[in-house]
Parts: structure tokens; C-alpha cells; sequence
């Protein structure tokens, strides 16, 4: 019998592709719009799109980050504990 | 002159047609496939000059579209450029390995991705080897 995969692993996988194809369309259409495939946009649109386009990028850039923290090697999302001391009130 | 022919094969009906604007802009022929029997049979009857390539796939994933394609002598040169939502880890190097000429995570940036398909058409039997 197959071993079932690990939550987290599978969380991963499923954000990996699902979040990734979503940000994929906006990325492709807002870049066709900004190149002027679909069309001349006045000034204000391109301004707008720009925004989405690097709102787009941002939430790429959080995406990479914390998939590849869940995806990686123990280490590398490990956390380290020290012992606290109590203060005195 | 004949265009150069790329098929695209991704069970996204929206990132084919955002993919085939941008190819077609740049005067591409594009051919499309939604799942990995209907990109296996136009391998075969349109004789691509090019792939780019899902890896989730209904009916077989992307890597058994390689494999395919690297059993036919006619097709195994093709160059397949892996444009995928997986992950990176499990997926970049069996796919490399698989046979891909390049491989990238949705999204890619349409520059990066023409400046792949040119790389992988300039050169012959896969032997560049490149990633994001």
C-alpha cells in the first residue's frame, strides 16, 4: 500500500499550482495590455495596470519565499528555542 | 516562409490563450493540447518545431509526454521548454533530466520565455541546458 503523502506536502503542491496559475493569467494579460497587444491604453490605464502588474509581482516574491520554506529541507524552516528567563515583577 | 510551429499544452484554457497572443505577437504558429493523449497524438501529426509544456496534465502528466517523445526518433529532438505551477523541488531536475530543454514556474516573464524559445530553436538535440 502507498504510503499517503504528508499534509504539508500536499498543502505545498496544491498552493504551488493553484496560486501559481492564477497569478500566471493576471501576469500574461496584464503584459499583453501594457504592450498594447489588445490595443492602445491611454496613460491612466497603463498606470493602473502597472500597479496591478507589480502588486503581481509582489505577491510572486511572498509565493516563492514561503513555498520554497515549505518545501525545503527541515533546517531550513526550523526554528530555534533558547531558554527564556523569567523576569521578576 | 513557413512559421515556426510551437504547441502548447496546458489544461488552462485561459494561460493557453494569454500564451497564444503573446507567440502569435512574435509570429509564432501556435498548436494547442489540454491533456497529455491529445499532445501526444499532435506531436505526432503537426511535427511541432517546439513544446512548451504543462506538467499537471489530465490523462498522464508532463513527464510522460517526454517520455513519449523521447521514444519516438523522429520527435526526440524536439526541444520541450517545462512551463509549470509545481513546485520546484522533485519537479526542475527529473524534468531536466526528462529531457527538457528549459524549465520554468508559472509565471514567467514573457521576455524570459521568448529569449528560451529562440535559445532552444538556434540550438539542435536539446543540448542547452538552462533554468530561471
Amino acid at each position: 500500500m502507498t504510503k499517503p503523502a504528508q499534509p504539508s506536502s500536499n498543502l505545498s503542491a496544491y498552493l504551488s499550482h493553484e496560486l501559481r496559475n492564477a497569478l500566471a493569467c493576471i501576469h500574461q494579460f496584464g503584459n499583453i495590455l501594457v504592450d498594447g497587444l489588445a490595443g492602445e491604453l491611454t496613460g491612466e490605464q497603463r498606470e493602473y495596470v502597472g500597479i496591478m502588474l507589480e502588486n503581481a509581482s509582489r505577491i510572486r516574491s511572498v509565493l516563492d519565499s514561503a513555498l520554497d520554506g515549505v518545501a525545503g529541507p527541515p533546517e531550513k524552516c526550523a526554528t530555534k528555542i533558547e531558554p527564556v528567563t523569567k523576569l521578576e515583577t | 516562409m513557413e512559421k515556426t510551429k510551437i504547441l502548447v499544452v496546458d489544461d488552462n484554457p485561459t494561460i493557453r490563450k494569454g500564451l497564444s497572443v503573446r507567440l502569435r505577437a512574435n509570429d509564432y504558429e501556435v498548436l494547442f493540447a489540454e491533456d497529455a493523449i491529445s499532445a501526444t497524438a499532435a506531436l505526432v501529426t503537426e511535427r511541432p518545431d517546439l513544446v512548451i509544456l504543462d506538467l499537471g496534465l489530465p490523462g498522464g502528466d508532463g513527464f510522460v509526454v517526454m517520455e513519449r517523445l523521447q521514444r519516438n526518433d523522429r520527435l526526440a529532438s524536439t526541444p520541450v521548454i517545462v512551463l509549470t505551477g509545481r513546485e520546484l523541488a522533485g519537479n526542475r531536475d527529473r524534468a531536466l533530466q526528462a529531457g527538457a530543454t528549459a524549465f520554468f514556474q508559472k509565471p514567467v516573464d514573457d521576455s524570459t520565455l521568448l529569449f528560451a524559445i529562440r535559445k532552444a530553436l538556434d540550438v539542435s538535440c536539446g543540448e542547452l541546458r538552462f533554468d530561471d
